[in-house]
């Protein structure tokens, strides 16, 4: 299965930069998550469309607490205006 | 041909052409030193080696010889140390992976030119009864930009069950540029009986993977997940913990106690 030689990079195992996503029990943010679901369906598949309505899905997991809070800047929407806390 | 015997030639040729210092000679001193070159040369092939000669020159011959055996085997010692301080200087063997830290996440570019196929696949183990799939079965997204897919789970028993889940990434080399920023991987999750939950992964794929030419032609990598079942209590090594690296020498806690 994993390769072996001079040349071949070997894969470890990383943690996630920001850990695990809490669960979200009681679908707070089912909403958001279906929003999304119906643009990427819309879109083909394309990330780079919808990747507003990700923001809007992580908003919310911050604000119910099921996510930390963090720049939209560390999380790779560094070109929105708004700035959560 | 003994080293004395060397040395003396060399010795009989040098002093051979340095005997006359004109700045240009003519051919027929040319032809002079040339004699006198010759005749020294066959003295020192006829000479018989002498006694003390060959004790000596067989001694110098096992001194180098030996010195040479010792300077190998002192390679291959230091090798090892030296291979590992090159791949950590030249990242040449992912020790030194990509940077995971916001700072890289803050200021990477979205390269427009590589469209990545990221395929989702998802495995239970027959023993597992939770019912785990991916919402969508690709996305397509680009190196240098954040994106988020979903997993559901749905646990159809009358049982509160804890699951555990680990992580898989085809073809190896483009796992290399894989980089999750948050999932639910390697962590307890418990569902309650029927209960039904939402799984986000958020991950990017790193800037580099377009400078790969290995990668060149490779636009689909596959995440697969599986959950596995978790006894409650169980307490597993972390396998992000630097300690914990599979090794062979042997660890102190791994050698069994004779005094029991």
């Amino acid at each position: 299965m994993s390769q072996t030689g001079p040349f071949i990079r070997v894969t470890t195992v990383s943690a996630p930069l920001k850990g695990s996503f809490p669960l979200d029990h009681e679908g707070t943010c089912k909403l958001e998550m279906l929003n999304y679901m119906v643009c990427l369906h819309e879109k083909k598949q394309q990330n780079s469309e919808c990747r507003h309505v990700a923001k809007d899905y992580f908003e919310c997991r911050m604000n119910h607490g099921l996510m930390d809070k963090e720049e939209w800047q560390k999380l790779g929407y560094g070109d929105s205006k708004q700035i959560s806390q | 041909m003994s080293l004395s015997k060397l040395w003396g030639t060399a010795r009989a040729c040098c002093s051979v052409f340095h005997v006359t210092k004109a700045p240009f000679s003519s051919i027929a001193s040319f032809q002079k030193r040339g004699k006198v070159l010759s005749v020294q040369i066959v003295r020192q092939f006829s000479k018989k080696p002498s006694r003390i000669d060959k004790s000596a020159d067989t001694k110098n011959y096992t001194y180098y010889v030996m010195s040479l055996v010792i300077v190998a085997i002192g390679c291959t010692f230091a090798a090892i140390p030296a291979y590992r301080i090159f791949c950590e200087q030249t990242s040449f063997g992912g020790l030194t992976q990509v940077a995971k830290d916001f700072e890289k996440i803050s200021n990477m570019k979205k390269c427009e030119d590589r469209l990545i196929r990221v395929q989702f696949n998802s495995d239970v183990p027959s023993s597992m009864r939770w019912e785990f799939k991916p919402q969508q079965h690709e996305i397509y997204v680009h190196p240098g930009e954040t994106a988020l897919a979903f997993y559901t789970a749905r646990n159809p028993t009358d049982k509160p069950i804890i699951g555990i889940s680990s992580y898989n990434l085809t073809p190896f080399q483009a796992a290399y540029y894989f980089n999750k920023i948050q999932c639910f991987c390697f962590e307890e999750q418990i569902l309650n009986p029927g209960e039904q939950v939402d799984l986000p992964v958020f991950f990017y794929i790193d800037p580099d993977y377009v400078n790969d030419p290995a990668l060149e032609y490779l636009d689909s990598i596959l995440l697969s997940y599986t959950f596995f079942e978790a006894k409650s209590g169980l307490k597993l090594p972390d396998p992000f913990d630097p300690k914990n690296r599979p090794s062979i020498a042997p660890s102190p806690d791994k050698i069994p106690e004779a005094t029991k």
